[in-house]
């Protein structure tokens, strides 16, 4: 029914999808994994119609469909996609929603309100539902809101439905409700596309299942010719880099930092040691969690339970100027976000850190340009001078600011949460470098990465979480991608 | 994306950019001074010009302030209000004298008051903006409402006249070597927040608060105490304007005391090419702001054009100046 061929997509002149072929058949449920970034996302929202393909064709129902379709086009034509994120309006009427953009009108062209809850009641009693269409989507639970997408989706007459990791916000019976929900949608002849990181589902849903890595199609296969651990090794099979770092040497009683039994929302009792010197990976998929236990350790978050010792004494982190206090240190994952202040210059971001550690109320001049010019010359960083504009720098020279302004702090602990994410490959090898120089030094470094040759090609350790749990612990010598991801999706 | 990799050209093109990013407020000071004089001759005379310097004085210490508190990312709409009600204290206080003569409370104390209540002001808009987590505009403009309402009562809704005595009202009326007392009042404030602003570790706080929250959190900035600060700042501003307003008049009126001077001071910033936005923003530029929308008012007078059209025209400049940072982005 779908046929999708040689689709290719760049972002700002990356390519992301390099001829991928797709294609799925009327009533099937078809399940679609790969390693984050793999472009199962991309794929799907060039189908949906929000993202246009650069080369490649889209045949659906045996018409091939326009490039540049919009996403109201592809609905009408019978595909839809169920994001993520739920897109709904939190202010508005379960039917509201559900009607969005195309309410049934009365004569005088005012919205017809007693027909648009009724047609929507009708939908909702398809999917075997019983939510009042006139509530507000507000007050309705996680699961019902997912209901709510389902069925705006049906609505359209839908032929093929894409859901995203419709699971992950899911409980265990829920997800059985959405199941068997999937396989009545599948027996009334709708075809599903099911994106998923979680490999037992796709196995228990699926008919197919398709496999994507670094934007190249690998396989499709029968759900009943693979296993769990058949699609963990797909999806990581590139060649394995054999550059192995070598074991911890240092001392294994110099524990710096230590984490006990954090658990909030999302974290379940996590704990961890890193040792001075170490350089100590965390793997996962997104949504494992990794990012938050940074956070609470750094006092940005407010963990429910949880300890943090320094070497060995129990400190209290409330705020991150605790954190700097205690000699941590932390390069965020989103360098614009929370990173860098960008519109101002190299030589401020790199001192404030440094001025917060400091005491007196002016700064010196001179002091801070040397710190600069230090740090310029250490990280290699590539600039008009310290007074341009962070704004102005590449990737790569951002994130490099944004790992000296830690540098400068003399942190006794260094997290480091995606530090070669949107950095080019010159600056990945400096990056790399400076980390090994640091854990030389006696640092102990903590890396967040979901890039495997990352994780195998600089850390010593690596723990491995999935959904807010540790998984896994796996020294260097015992680390292969398929073992990491099999961890990471919990089979 | 790289910008090291455009050709020169573009480069020099990029660096003329910078020079008048820099500068254009200076040149645009320039022209409008140019202008005014060919338009009425009388305008260049000293006496003119100095008194152009005096009445623009009073806004002109706001906007110092308000510099402060908008490129943290806030705004500040209750300084006119509050003007009014630190002024009406001081004169309150300064109209008290014994049956000799001599006043109550001493004048340099009443002044310490009518700053005082000023800078609670200001603490009240920074506590209840960071704690409550409430936007800026909302909160100052309930605070302006409020700061006047109790002016008006405290006034019974007139005019409070204040003890005519010299020591007092030479303080917005008086020059020294020809030059305003107000005018060296707010140049000496100016020096002393340019240097705050740009050579100490809160200047740059400051800079850091208003270009990304977040990333100054995450620094470890305590990113609260810095806002309340920039309020606290601008409260004291309002203070010392107060004082040089009350002291021309010796009078306060409780319904006009200050009147839109909350805009006439976010205006000024932002003709001084300060951004709206927060993180980029010059001392240097909010002065040439005031003093441009002196000259605006002063050239209404020369020109003999109605009063009434002053609205219009200073709307006009506030447009321009937004639209020119728009063009420069």
């Amino acid at each position: 029914m779908l046929s999708m061929q040689g689709i290719c997509k760049s972002f700002f002149g990356v390519e992301v999808l390099h001829g991928v072929d797709f294609a799925v058949d009327k009533g099937e449920i078809m399940g679609l994994c790969g390693e984050n970034g793999a472009g199962k996302s991309t794929l799907m929202k060039i189908l949906a119609g929000i993202h246009s393909q650069e080369a490649g064709e889209v045949v659906f129902k045996g018409e091939p469909v326009r490039r540049n379709a919009t996403p109201l086009e592809m609905q009408h034509l019978g595909v839809s996609m169920i994001h993520q994120e739920l897109n709904l309006l939190n202010e508005l009427t379960v039917a509201q929603n559900i009607f969005l953009c195309r309410e049934p009108r009365s004569r005088l062209g005012l919205i017809d309100f007693p027909r648009m809850n009724d047609e929507a009641a009708k939908v909702l009693q398809r999917l075997g539902e019983k939510i009042d269409p006139r509530r507000k989507v507000r007050e309705l639970k996680i699961a019902q809101k997912q209901m709510v997408e389902i069925a705006k989706a049906i609505s359209f007459n839908v032929e093929l439905l894409v859901m995203d990791e419709p699971t992950s916000v899911l409980t265990g019976k829920e997800t059985k409700i959405l199941f068997d929900l999937i396989a009545n949608l599948s027996a009334q002849g709708i075809a599903v596309v099911y994106i998923s990181h979680r490999l037992k589902e796709l196995i228990d849903v699926c008919h197919r299942v398709t496999v994507l890595r670094d934007g190249y199609f690998v396989a499709t296969k029968d759900i009943a010719e693979v296993t769990a651990q058949d699609l963990a090794s797909l999806m990581v099979g590139r060649d394995v880099q054999e550059t192995k770092v070598s074991e911890f040497a240092g001392d294994s009683e110099a524990v710096v930092l230590e984490v006990r039994d954090v658990s909030d929302d999302m974290l379940k009792e996590v704990g961890f040691q890193v040792r001075r010197g170490e350089i100590l990976g965390f793997s996962g998929l997104v949504g494992a969690g990794r990012t938050e236990l940074m956070e609470v350790i750094f006092g940005i978050r407010k963990p429910r339970t949880g300890e943090v010792l320094i070497e060995g004494k129990p400190v209290t982190i409330k705020s991150a100027i605790d954190a700097i206090k205690a000699d941590l240190g932390f390069v965020t994952e989103d360098r614009k976000e929370t990173g860098l202040v960008l519109c101002r210059d190299v030589a401020e971001n790199t001192n404030y850190v440094y001025w917060q550690k400091t005491r007196g109320f002016f700064k010196s001049r001179r002091v801070s340009a040397a710190n600069t010019k230090r740090m310029i010359d250490r990280l290699n960083i590539r600039c008009q001078s310290p007074a341009q504009n962070v704004s102005n720098l590449s990737g790569g020279n951002q994130q490099k600011v944004a790992l000296a302004k830690w540098l400068l702090s003399g942190a006794r602990v260094l997290v480091l949460d995606e530090p070669t994410r949107g950095v080019d490959v010159g600056a990945r090898q400096e990056i790399y470098r400076i980390i090994q120089e640091l854990a030389a030094e006696g640092v102990a470094i903590v890396i967040v990465s979901s890039d495997l040759p990352e994780v195998l090609g600089i850390c010593q350790r690596v723990i491995i979480m999935h959904e807010g749990r540790v998984t896994g612990t796996l020294l260097s010598s015992e680390m292969t991608e398929a073992k990491i991801m099999c961890y990471a999706t919990d089979v | 994306m790289e910008a090291l990799a455009q050709p020169s050209e573009s480069r020099i093109l990029s660096i003329i950019k910078n020079i008048w990013q820099k500068y254009s407020v200076i040149v645009v000071f320039a022209v409008i001074i140019a202008l005014s004089g060919i338009a009425a001759p009388r305008f260049i005379h000293p006496d003119n010009l100095l008194n152009i310097l005096r009445n623009t004085s009073i806004v002109g210490a706001i906007a110092l302030g308000m510099t402060f508190v908008i490129i943290a990312g806030g705004i500040d709409l209750s300084s006119g209000p509050v003007l009014a009600t630190s002024g009406a204290v001081l004169i309150l206080l300064q109209r008290m004298v014994h049956p000799d003569g001599t006043p109550v409370v001493p004048l340099a104390l009443a002044i310490l008051v009518c700053c005082a209540v000023a800078v609670a002001f200001g603490f009240l808009n920074g506590i209840i903006i960071t704690k409550a987590q409430l936007p800026p505009f909302i909160v100052t403009l309930a605070v302006g409402i409020i700061a006047r309402s109790v002016t008006m009562y405290f006034c019974r809704g007139a005019t409070i006249m204040g003890n005519k005595i010299p020591q007092f009202t030479r303080i917005g009326n008086g020059s020294i070597f020809r030059i305003p007392i107000p005018f060296i009042i707010v140049i000496g404030l100016a020096v002393v927040f340019h240097i705050l602003l740009t050579r100490t570790k809160f200047g740059t706080y400051v800079f850091a608060v208003g270009g990304n929250e977040n990333a100054a959190r995450y620094s470890g900035i305590k990113v609260d105490r810095i806002r309340i600060a920039t309020y606290m700042l601008v409260g004291l501003c309002t203070g010392i304007a107060a004082t040089i307003e009350m002291s021309r008049m010796a009078a306060v009126a409780a319904t006009t005391s200050g009147a839109q001077y909350e805009f006439e001071a976010i205006t000024a910033v932002i003709v001084g090419g300060t951004s709206l936005t927060g993180g980029r923003g010059r001392l240097i530029g909010t002065i040439v702001g005031f003093i441009i929308l002196g000259i605006v008012n002063n050239m209404m007078i020369m020109l003999n054009i109605s009063p009434y059209l002053s609205g219009a025209v200073k709307g006009a400049v506030i447009l321009f100046a937004v639209l020119m940072q728009r063009r420069e982005r």
